[in-house]
């Protein structure tokens, strides 16, 4: 019965959930799913993530790989990332050239690696206008059910975290680039940004954390990225309906509280990986 | 052979298995929630996802279609961190088209596609680590999310490798033996009747030796068959336990 009241009304269902304050999974109006975290999982990969916010399961891999810098920036390396939204993620996506929305979040990545200061660029520069690092991070849906952008971010943060580059120096004679294999460090990073996400329903309801259900349904998305000293890194809303300064303010402190959340569940992770080395 | 000695002479390969050993498998099936069907599998450090989607609607043209069977939509990519080289092309070039060609080709003979008229199976599969035999992780990742999925098969399809270095048939050849130059089988076996699915050789081999070949790579097979086997039921096992009233 719920399961086909479900089906022809789903806009009537969620509203019969939210009356009561809280939403079909069981969850309240303001709480996220649990977020589990694992680094390392790739051993070809120079660093890597994978993130589970209740059903969406995201995965990336960092290849760093030795480059000429740009002519515009002679002194700095730089990073690469990627949203693949393969079709085997949600059979919302089809098989081809990545759609809009992997190519929004691919951007939305870009800039907030821009934005939040997450790695200073000027330490993956090896020599002034000769060598430097490019990160390429390949972030990959597995199993999408709302709230992508959220987990990217996390598991960009995990997998830097989490890459070990190999030192490289310029032989002065030859005047070739030579690694070290055996000794790798790993990156500094800087800041610790953290998304949160937000759906709007009904123009009014504001729900955190929302899946991919809720996502199609909502009337607007918001999501606010924070750092750890609560500096906003980005706040991004695509359209829909409009929100009042009140409300934004309070998903900002929402945001805050998350970032706090997830940098423990960061903190814990590296530091248990590292005592199991 | 390049200064690798791909078999000691006390019988024990570059990582210390036997000649007919195989590599450590562990399968986890049910593994993502929008799929129809999923499974996770790691082959020794080839680890790869499976993800079937269907039996439903074709997608696109309606001439592709068939009206007496399904469709099998096979798609194989693989990740960009997932060789020691970054992959500029994670799927579309050409290695990758023949291996999803290869793969369609092998669960055509498996699934009773007749069930489903005018209907269309999506299998996905994704190589997140690559270290040798890719076809065989992969065929053994679908079988399992097809299982999960619910489709009905004539049996379950396992694949191995196996190679040929000084007069001994290696089964489930890793990497470093796979590229050390030596001859490599891959083999798709439906275990139970003992039909081949798929088979193919692209390396000079002394026909004599094809029999013993083969012969190993059906038995790498058969002992694969029994480890999907286990992971099927213990997830029943699992699932039952868990809706039991």
């Amino acid at each position: 019965m719920a399961a086909g009241f479900k089906t022809a009304e789903p806009l009537e269902y969620h509203r019969s959930f939210l009356k009561e304050n809280c939403r079909p999974d069981g969850r309240e109006l303001g709480e996220f799913r649990p977020t589990t975290l694992n680094t390392s999982s790739i051993s070809t990969a120079d660093g890597s993530a994978l993130v589970k916010i209740g059903n969406t399961t995201v995965i990336c891999g960092i290849k760093a790989e030795l480059t000429v810098p740009p002519s515009d920036a002679p002194n700095r390396g730089y990073i690469v990332p990627n949203v693949d939204l393969p079709p085997l993620c949600s059979s919302k996506f089809r098989p081809g050239p990545p759609g809009e929305q992997a190519q929004a979040a691919s951007q939305f990545i870009a800039d907030v690696i821009e934005s939040s200061d997450l790695i200073n660029m000027e330490e993956l520069c090896i020599e002034k206008s000769k060598l430097c690092w490019v990160l390429y991070c390949d972030i990959m849906c597995l199993d999408y059910d709302g709230n992508l952008l959220d987990a990217c971010i996390i598991v960009l943060l995990a997998a830097l975290k989490n890459a070990q580059l190999p030192e490289v120096t310029i032989n002065k004679e030859t005047d070739l680039a030579e690694a070290d294999i055996q000794k790798k460090k790993p990156l500094k990073i800087h800041r610790h940004p953290v998304g949160s996400s937000f759906a709007v329903f009904d123009d009014s309801v504001i729900l955190v954390d929302p899946t991919a259900e809720e996502e199609s349904l909502s009337t607007a998305l918001l999501t606010v990225v924070t750092d750890e000293e609560d500096r906003l890194c980005a706040v991004h809303k695509p359209g829909g309906t409009s929100l009042s300064g009140e409300k934004l303010q309070h998903c900002i402190n929402r945001a805050i509280t998350r970032n706090k959340e997830i940098r423990k569940l960061v903190d814990k992770v590296t530091e248990s990986t590292k005592t199991a080395k | 052979m390049a200064g690798l000695e791909l078999l000691s002479d006390q019988g024990y390969r570059l990582d210390g298995r036997k000649a007919t050993e195989l590599r450590k498998v562990q399968a986890r099936t049910s593994v993502f929630a929008q799929a129809d069907g999923s499974a996770y599998l790691e082959q020794g450090n080839t680890k790869a996802l499976a993800v079937v989607y269907g039996p439903h609607e074709t997608r696109g043209s309606r001439s592709k279609s068939l009206h007496d069977r399904a469709v099998i939509n096979c798609q194989f990519s693989m990740a960009t961190f997932s060789t020691a080289e970054r992959k500029r092309r994670p799927h579309g070039d050409r290695k990758s088209s023949e291996m999803s060609l290869h793969l369609k080709q092998t669960f055509e003979a498996a699934v009773l596609t007749e069930l489903y008229p005018r209907s269309q199976i999506d299998i996905y599969v994704k190589i997140l680590q690559a270290d040798g035999g890719n076809y065989s992780a992969c065929v053994n990742a679908a079988t399992l999310a097809l299982v999960d999925a619910g489709i009905p098969m004539r049996d379950y399809v396992c694949a191995c490798t196996a190679g040929f270095v000084e007069d001994t048939p290696l089964a489930d050849l890793c990497h470093a033996e796979e590229s050390g130059g030596g001859t490599s089988l891959a083999l798709a076996l439906l275990p139970r009747s003992g039909n081949i699915a798929l088979l193919q050789m692209d390396a000079r081999l002394h026909q004599d030796h094809l029999d013993a070949l083969i012969e190993a790579a059906m038995t790498a097979c058969k002992g694969l068959s029994k480890v999907l086997d286990d992971v099927v039921r213990q997830h029943l096992e699992e699932v039952s336990v868990l809706t039991r009233d």
